[in-house]
């Protein structure tokens, strides 16, 4: 039923997406080449300024990048009518006064276009950086299951946010960052600082807990308490238990590493499991279900209690959270791809059916490395997510929904 | 009921759906031991001083020693021990502004600490520390890239004790130290940027990959530093290897200078400049890439490769007999042309194969070319007294910024200039002209840019490298840990 449900819905998300994509495909190369276009005669004003003047110029053009042909048939346009628009006289035969030869190279980072110009036995070389134009990504074929928004961007990590209508905080390394909603735009209040004895562990995570104006921050061996009016925040070692989601798993989190140590309080206090990445839980009808993600790598199903797993599966990412949905079971668990961190990620829905683990959504790509998924929202209906783009080096805030209504 | 059916053929389909995708999300685990072989072999730790392979050095230098800044693989320049700095007066006025961390000792690094690293490799700079955390800098010219130029290995913050031993402030301590051996590095606890994951990290020096993989030893290993002729024999029996960009520069170098420097007692004379041009015009880059290199770097006549500047193609070179045998003539009517003596790192089998190939092409156009293996001609001061015309040494591309890459290139080339520094370049054409100028009188002819090759043992993860080749190990983990 579930497999039925999925293949419908990518064929009508395939039907819906593919005109989409060449639009937005034609629309990409329009804005490359006019933008091409506009570098094109600021070249030219360069090569005029640096190996000018001169009042007629024979130009010859050599290719080396990859600088498809069309979009070069396009710079050479530009190049030409800039030179005539400077005055200069395009010869097509030798004796003309100067002689530009100009070559469309490349470096690892973007293209190069290079310019040497012979005039009166002197030579003259003129380079001009190009980033490349944007690809346009052809528009994959969203399932629809998993829906995501974009909350925030910024260079400096994040570590987990809190976002209502009023109100977006971003939990950093250093501070808690509160901005109210402005004319529509996010506007910084004020930052409360965060105090730390010990340096903080690498693959630093933490969690943020917005209650009214009450600020709660778990970092690694430390707990911050304080208000956002007024602004306050107080932090001191602790080794209290941390949220893992909306109140279903509470755990203990090593103060100098990354991960849980496995003893749990909250409601499953006493109880210990392997130490864990993350954890997924939720309740339908009696049953009481958690996946936890080893940091051995293998992710354990727990059900009805947690003296022993279920079932182990391996090949799962270390990053989970569980989201409420309307479809379904009613559950799933969004999880992340297993490998290393050096590109970009993907997230897919699971749901877990008596003993066994379904994928029931297509994966989602994420512009970069998943920093941290965390369960959120009143009724766990979204869940939060930060990653880092390995392009840009920012961080970006981010919240995943599953969605069955298509 | 069905008990314990896993995996069961769901699971297994998600597990292959995951493991198809080549996504990002396996936190870092701590613990455990990473094993690394090194080819080469280096007799001190000191990123300031000359050794005979420096760039292994630097390697593991990396992770006991911490810089001002560090360049990620996109080529951006980050804060490492400085947490800010600015420039005035035209970038002649740099002021640094330091974290609070420690040194593994327990001291806390200082701006003092900072001044006395600088000042032993920075000529003609004025280092001074402004207070505990503030250092300035200030140089006779403009340097635009100063943070760029500070993430250099030589730039290492290093304190030295009064028994000579070194403390540095990175993320691993020194644990067993035999030169030339084997170097054993333990997690530093109290790193500023926090713990690394391994417990440990060990190099083991000299290995030969070969003899490892014949005796199927390879096992304990994490990962392995290759030459390029032993990829193939390793990518046909599906082994993860990892290849960087051609960057590391294979250049053929003239020891003496035409005019000898003041005080120069080396009773060998410059090889006539018209000598040198005809060997370049005689050297067949293409053979040696193809077959020597096995097509795995590109044909060099530029010291910095295409990749990185877009602009090498300009730089004349390329294999031209016919005008290196007219050369050679004109040169043999005006002076007495001597065999010329080559050395190559005799340490290294390929160097050995490309020397013997350019002597080759030298007899071509009619020069003697005598090469000979050597154990330091990677060091630049034991160079100065070597009885060679010539060397030909291996150099890494040590920056991603094409000023500072050349900058360096020619400080280990001993070609430094003050009057025509590459760090005073504003421009890309700048670059471009200092680096002809460089190459101009024959005394530096590149021969190829050839990558950088590693294996991976499965069982070791974000093992990241910058397309020079340079290693990124901070977020290293091994499996097997804790």
């Amino acid at each position: 039923m579930l497999k039925t449900a999925f293949q419908k819905g990518l064929f009508f998300a395939l039907c819906l997406s593919l005109p989409l994509a060449s639009a937005q495909t034609q629309a990409a190369q329009t804005n490359g080449q006019s933008s091409l276009a506009a570098v094109a005669s600021d070249f030219v004003r360069q090569i005029i300024a640096r190996a000018g003047p001169f009042s007629a110029a024979s130009i010859s053009f050599q290719n080396i990048s990859v600088l498809p042909p069309d979009l070069q048939e396009t710079v050479q346009n530009a190049i030409f009518t800039g030179f005539r628009n400077a005055g200069i006289r395009i010869a097509n035969s030798d004796p003309a006064p100067a002689h530009v030869d100009i070559t469309f190279s490349e470096d690892w980072q973007g293209y190069l276009w290079i310019a040497t110009v012979q005039q009166n036995g002197r030579k003259k070389v003129v380079m001009q950086k190009v980033p490349r134009p944007e690809h346009a990504v052809a528009a994959r074929a969203p399932m629809l299951t998993i829906r995501k928004d974009t909350v925030w961007q910024q260079d400096s990590p994040i570590l987990d946010f809190f976002e209502d209508s009023h109100t977006l905080a971003l939990l950093e390394p250093d501070q808690v960052s509160i901005y109210s909603r402005d004319s529509g735009q996010w506007r910084l209040r004020y930052e409360l600082g965060i105090t730390h004895t010990h340096p903080w562990p690498r693959d630093l995570r933490g969690r943020l807990q917005i209650n009214g104006l009450q600020v709660t921050v778990f970092l690694p061996g430390t707990r911050c308490n304080g208000s956002m009016s007024p602004p306050a925040l107080d932090c001191h070692g602790s080794d209290d238990p941390w949220p893992v989601d909306e109140g279903n798993v509470v755990a203990f989190y090593s103060p100098r590493r990354n991960f849980f140590t496995g003893l749990l309080s909250g409601p499953s206090a006493g109880a210990s499991v392997v130490p864990f990445f993350s954890a997924a839980a939720w309740q339908t009808g009696d049953t009481h279900q958690w996946l936890f993600s080893g940091t051995d790598g293998r992710t354990r199903l727990y059900q009805y209690d947690l003296s022993a797993p279920a079932a182990i599966f391996n090949g799962w990412g270390s990053n989970m959270a569980a989201v409420h949905s309307s479809c379904g079971s009613g559950w799933q668990a969004l999880v992340s791809a297993p490998n290393d961190s050096v590109k970009a990620d993907q997230v897919q829905a699971v749901e877990v059916l008596g003993r066994e683990a379904l994928p029931v959504s297509a994966t989602i790509d994420l512009a970069g490395t998943v920093q941290a998924l965390w369960t959120a929202g009143k009724n766990s209906e979204v869940v939060n997510g930060v990653l880092q783009s390995p392009a840009t080096g920012k961080y970006e805030a981010f919240t995943l929904s599953v969605n069955c209504s298509r | 009921m069905k008990l314990l059916r896993f995996p069961s053929i769901a699971a297994v389909s998600l597990l292959l759906a995951l493991a198809a995708t080549a996504g990002a999300s396996s936190r870092p685990r701590y613990g455990g031991t990473v094993r690394i072989l090194l080819q080469e072999r280096f007799n001190s730790l000191d990123p300031l001083a000359d050794d005979d392979h420096p760039a292994a050095r630097d390697r593991v230098a990396a992770l006991l020693f911490d810089t001002l800044t560090e360049m990620d693989a996109q080529g951006r320049v980050h804060p490492r021990l400085a947490s800010s700095w600015r420039a005035e007066q035209g970038d002649r006025v740099w002021y640094f502004n330091l974290r609070l961390a420690n040194f593994q000792d327990g001291t806390v690094v200082t701006a003092p600490d900072v001044v006395a690293s600088l000042t032993r490799k920075s000529q003609g700079w004025t280092v001074t520390a402004l207070d505990q955390q503030t250092v300035r800098i200030e140089v006779p010219a403009a340097i635009p890239y100063m943070p760029e130029l500070l993430a250099l290995r030589r730039f290492s913050i290093v304190k030295r004790n009064s028994d000579n031993t070194l403390v540095g402030s990175g993320p691993y301590r020194l644990a067993e130290w035999q030169p030339g051996q084997r170097v054993l590095l333990s997690a530093n606890d109290d790193y500023w940027g926090g713990r690394p994951y391994p417990d440990s990290i060990e190099f083991q020096m000299g290995a030969s990959l070969r003899d490892q993989l014949l005796e199927r030893q390879l096992g304990p290993y994490s990962a392995a530093d290759l030459t390029v002729d032993q990829l193939r024999s390793l990518e046909q029996s599906n082994q993860s290897l990892q290849l960087s960009r051609p960057s590391d520069l294979l250049v053929l170098l003239f020891l003496h200078p035409d005019l000898p420097a003041a005080g120069s007692r080396s009773a060998r004379k410059p090889v006539d400049p018209r000598v040198r041009e005809a060997l370049s015009d005689a050297i067949n880059r293409d053979a040696i890439n193809n077959v020597i290199l096995q097509k795995r770097g590109t044909p060099a006549t530029g010291i910095l490769p295409q990749w990185l500047t877009g602009y090498e193609f300009l730089l004349p070179g390329g294999m031209n007999l016919a005008r290196a045998k007219e050369l050679r003539a004109e040169a043999a009517g005006l002076v007495i042309i001597h065999p010329i003596a080559l050395a190559y790192d005799y340490s290294d089998p390929m160097a050995k194969l490309v020397a013997e190939r350019i002597a080759v092409d030298a007899r071509e156009a009619g020069i003697v070319m005598q090469p000979y293996g050597e154990p330091h001609v990677g060091n630049s001061s034991a160079r100065a007294g070597m009885d060679a015309d010539a060397v030909l040494v291996r150099l890494p591309l040590e920056s991603l910024q094409p000023a500072v890459a050349l900058a360096a290139a020619l400080d280990d080339m001993g070609l430094a200039d003050p009057a025509s520094a590459p760090l005073n370049a504003t421009r890309l054409e700048d670059v471009f002209e200092l680096e002809g100028k460089a190459l101009q009188d024959f005394r530096v002819i590149p021969i190829a840019h050839v990558p950088q090759a590693m294996w991976l043992n499965s069982t070791v993860h974000n093992w990241l490298e910058s397309p020079n080749g340079a290693w990124s190990l901070d977020q290293l983990w091994t499996e097997g840990g804790r």
